[in-house]
């Protein structure tokens, strides 16, 4: 723990810092193959029903699913920028002391927030999974994967604040 | 407890949430979360993440990421000073021409690349460095190229339009089209001005060399051969082409909004690496990294900001507000400025995308009361979030061009976008009485069918 309002020197990477940025760059390659591979299926979609005259069916279908995908899996890399904006109006206004107790009560309220998010998505992909939920169109694809995958970058998200809220406020 | 208690104690939560510094999507995810245990059946709790899922697991909503990929390929290529340059040899004639040119650049470039600041920041920093070389005002170079920049969410494929298609359930193509015309509009008001404002600072350095004889750019003329123009041809053909075909596929029919998205990411991927020669995997690890750096955190605070209205509309906040508002009988004109200027505040504080999706369940039932066309609605609205980016306090816009150009005092920068503000207002007041202008382009593509 640093004294609020001091001046605070970051310190060198952890161990556990490091290792939880090489799981975010795992992610974030899964992330961007996960946007170009929509990109490429819906960009399949248009051909094969324009020239190719077939129906497209599952097509929007493995976009979503990739697409969100995308999302949560970045989500910790992105917050390892600080790159989920907030309204920073205040921090102007207040003192250094009082602006780094409130940095912190930001940090805990999120960490509070997305462990909260990580739990419910965890047990609503297991329901999924056990009871074999489906999407409600014609593929029927297994629900517990995108589920999944929110679950999971929801977990790294959690973790990922949960670091910076223990390694408090860098200067 | 009463709903105007409920709905007092969500708005006061949502603002001590916003303003403690909570990232936006935390903030709103929280309050909603909040509400749900207090004044919700806890069942819902346990649901709270399939909600999340399903509101957000929308093809035309998750087709954002891909415009924003669009946007990136472009906006990190050198396609932005490439297209300046060509309207710039093309325009240097006019007076004012090369203010000319940045509004024209602005408003294609805006058009392929749907986001405001990377308008701003391709088009602003050949444009700027280039205007106050030729003696423009640092104030007037700023004003045209952030008030340019807000033309990337007005003219299509916007992602603030997506938004507002699916909070109004609007027709996504047609909003697309009814954007088109008034950001002509835009463009036509904003050059005039360049005209004007040139003219002016001409006279000024005119009077000045005329007394001292302090020498200014401002009268030097300058000239290209048209075999300088047509070598620039090249490099920027293919962008607009790329503009033209995807507009093509969505219009005629061949390809679903989404469809375009990726269509457009994956073709202007291409189109950077063979005009650009960057076929490396490096040259394209920036693009997707910002790529995602945006639509995370855009895409997490539209899950967030649905989940916020899902609670705003389950405890009868939204519906009780949408009462009260027709309830107070205000005429048509009236509603619509206090609803204006509701959003102006807003966009002092919040991003469009969260303005849009949490205060449609409650503003747009007395608009529809009231006989607006949402249709309509939704550009006049667009447009005063525009404003949003280029006025202070937030003007995302403005802290571009600090970016870009950091030796122009904010004042300046301030005093040269205030006349845009005013030629915007300008524009909305056209629309009021005129709003055929939004409106005839989708009917007489799409038909009148809603």
């Amino acid at each position: 723990m640093k004294i609020p309002g001091e001046v605070q020197i970051a310190a060198p990477a952890s161990g556990l810092e490091r290792a939880f940025a090489l799981i975010n760059s795992v992610a974030m390659v899964i992330s961007t193959v996960a946007l170009l591979a929509a990109a490429i299926i819906l960009t399949e979609s248009v051909v094969v029903r324009y020239f190719l005259k077939q129906t497209t069916d599952w097509q929007d279908e493995y976009s979503v699913m990739l697409l969100v995908a995308a999302t949560f899996l970045s989500a910790s890399y992105v917050q390892s920028m600080r790159g989920h904006i907030g309204i920073e109006a205040l921090e102007g206004v207040l003192s250094p002391r009082i602006n780094a107790v409130r940095r912190r009560v930001v940090d805990v309220v999120s960490v509070i927030f997305c462990a909260f998010f990580t739990w419910k998505s965890w047990t609503l992909t297991h329901e999924a999974w056990t009871d074999g939920q489906t999407t409600s169109s014609t593929i029927g694809s297994p629900l517990w994967i995108p589920y999944g995958t929110m679950a999971l970058g929801m977990t790294l998200l959690t973790l990922q604040i949960l670091l910076q809220t223990t390694r408090g406020p860098k200067s | 407890m009463s709903v105007l208690a409920i709905g007092l104690l969500y708005g006061g939560a949502t603002l001590i949430a916003m303003f403690s510094g909570l990232p936006i999507a935390f903030a709103l995810g929280s309050v909603a979360v909040v509400f749900m245990y207090f004044f919700m059946p806890h069942a819902s709790l346990d649901t709270v993440t399939q909600n999340v899922y399903e509101e957000m697991a929308s093809i035309t909503l998750l087709s954002i990421p891909l415009f924003i990929l669009k946007g990136a390929a472009i906006g990190k290529s050198r396609a932005g000073a490439d297209l300046y340059s060509v309207f710039h040899a093309f325009m240097h004639r006019v007076p004012g021409g090369l203010g000319i040119a940045n509004v024209f650049a602005c408003a294609i470039f805006a058009a392929m690349a749907g986001s405001s600041p990377a308008t701003c920041s391709a088009i602003g920093s050949a444009g700027i460095p280039e205007m106050r070389r030729r003696g423009y005002s640092g104030g007037f170079a700023a004003g045209i190229i952030a008030a340019g920049g807000t033309l990337g969410i007005l003219l299509p494929p916007s992602i603030t339009m997506i938004l507002y298609a699916v909070a109004a359930e609007q027709s996504l193509g047609r909003l697309f089209l009814a954007g088109i015309f008034p950001g002509l509009l835009l463009v036509i008001l904003f050059a005039a001005y360049a005209v004007v404002q040139f003219q002016r600072e001409r006279k000024t350095a005119l009077q000045a060399f005329e007394t001292s004889g302090a020498q200014s750019e401002l009268l030097t003329q300058h000239s290209y051969t048209w075999a300088q123009k047509a070598s620039l041809l090249p490099r920027v053909l293919p962008f607009v082409l790329l503009l033209t075909g995807v507009m093509v596929a969505l219009y005629g029919g061949y390809a679903t909004p989404s469809e375009t998205a990726g269509l457009g990411g994956l073709l202007a991927l291409g189109l950077v690496a063979a005009i650009y020669g960057a076929w490396r995997l490096s040259d394209f690890k920036p693009i997707l990294y910002s790529t995602i750096r945006e639509s995370t955190m855009l895409m997490l605070i539209i899950g967030m900001s649905l989940l916020y209205s899902y609670v705003m509309s389950y405890l009868h906040i939204s519906q009780s507000a949408a009462q009260e508002i027709v309830a107070l009988g205000l005429s048509k004109w009236v509603l619509l400025a206090v609803i204006l200027l509701m959003v102006v505040v807003l966009g002092f504080f919040l991003p469009p995308v969260s303005i849009i999706l949490m205060t449609a369940p409650i503003l747009l039932p007395p608009l529809k009361a009231a006989g607006f066309d949402l249709i309509w609605f939704g550009i006049v609205m667009t447009i005063v979030m525009e404003m949003g980016l280029i006025h202070p306090p937030v003007g995302l816009n403005i802290f571009v061009i600090r970016n870009i150009a950091p030796d122009i005092p904010l004042r300046d920068v301030i005093f040269g976008v205030l006349p845009f503000v005013g030629l915007m207002m300008l524009a909305i007041i056209t629309l009021c009485f005129m709003p055929q202008i939004a409106t005839w382009l989708p009917v007489a593509v799409m038909g009148v069918g809603r």
